[in-house]
């Protein structure tokens, strides 16, 4: 399993859209700071696919005054379960 | 893909020439990768597939760009150039009008190559 | 297990750098070694001794140093990526006849190819790119 971070949002970057095509079907995907702002929806949306294996970094969810607006499909972790997800996934594909 | 083995390097490049360093400095890693005796797999995908198209020239100040280094890549042992597909196609392009002779990967394919390789660098 | 990080964008400009220390200490928090932070890219610009940040911000040069007292964690910046970037140190600046130089230990300068040694005797090598 591999772990895919990804700092671009989906509104802004076709980024997203290559991750999502990069990835297996047991990968997970790791939303990250301008990232998360897809882990709002509409742009959640975007994740369907994968629905399960989507995970949006907290604190910058917090920062930018998103925490209570995430899409309940998507998993917040905070920076140690951040460093949890790269314990179990094998290698870290980090998208920009 | 037959010779795809677990310890060979995968060099995914995004960027396209001229814009940022990325495709030059990704280029670096997989060349250095090379000459330490490392496999290496090329992956152009999204606008890295641009780094390909026939016709570049250096910039008007002389930036030397990344056509140069492409014609190398043989010279190095790096002969695995992947090319996404509909990357291509979304750009208007074909294999034929790439530098290089390259193998073309379709979507479902994709993450295949990069479950395959045991290190990975995204640029 | 033994971390490495991969840190390719420059402090104040973008986020990457800043995730990378809040990273770091995370994965040290939870008992892992970090062993090495690897700066390609506008990453080098974290290794400038010169950087004066006002005092109420976070002074990533600082906190990169402190990782590296008190956790022996090794600082690498890419020799090609910095020089051309004008962040060289002592021996470079002599060599190339400049006055100043804004690298100085622990980090050090070293050739892409460590980058690639850092990713095979490491457990995990993670990215943080702007």
């Amino acid at each position: 399993m591999l772990l895919h971070i990804l700092n671009r949002s989906p509104a802004s970057s076709r980024v997203p859209l290559d991750t999502l095509r990069a990835m297996g079907d047991n990968d997970w995907l790791l939303l990250i700071e301008d990232g998360v702002y897809g882990a709002v929806g509409p742009l959640a949306d975007e994740f369907t696919s994968i629905q399960g294996r989507v995970f949006a970094l907290k604190e910058d969810l917090v920062s930018r005054g998103l925490e209570n607006r995430h899409d309940a499909t998507i998993e917040l972790v905070d920076m140690d379960g951040f460093v949890a997800l790269t314990e179990q996934a094998t290698q870290t594909v980090s998208w920009y | 893909m037959s010779d795809t083995t677990d310890n060979s390097m995968l060099v995914v490049l995004r960027h396209a020439p001229h814009g940022s360093s990325w495709l030059r400095e990704g280029l670096d890693v997989a060349l250095v990768g090379a000459a330490l005796g490392k496999k290496v797999h090329l992956l152009f995908l999204g606008d890295g597939v641009l780094a390909l198209a026939t016709g570049q020239q250096h910039g008007p100040l002389g930036q030397k760009g990344t056509h140069p280094t492409l014609d190398m890549l043989e010279m190095y042992d790096i002969d695995m150039i992947l090319v996404d597909g509909k990357a291509l196609t979304q750009r208007g392009l074909t294999a034929d009008d790439l530098q290089l002779p390259v193998s073309l990967i379709d979507d479902a394919t994709l993450p295949e190559i990069f479950a395959r390789h045991s290190s990975i660098y995204n640029f | 297990m033994n971390y490495a990080l991969l840190v390719q964008g420059a402090p104040y400009s973008q986020q990457a750098a800043h995730s990378a220390l809040r990273f770091a200490h995370a994965l040290i928090a939870r008992g892992h070694t970090l062993g090495t932070i690897f700066f390609y890219h506008d990453g080098v610009y974290n290794a400038s001794r010169l950087a004066t940040p006002p005092q109420d911000e976070p002074h990533l040069v600082e906190a990169w140093r402190r990782l590296h007292e008190d956790h022996g964690t090794s600082l690498l910046v890419c020799i090609a990526a910095a020089l051309r970037r004008g962040i060289i140190d002592e021996r470079e600046a002599r060599r190339h006849g400049k006055a100043g130089y804004a690298v100085e230990s622990p980090f050090e300068l070293t050739g892409l190819g460590q980058l690639l040694d850092v990713h095979s005797n490491h457990d995990r090598l993670v990215t943080f790119s702007p």
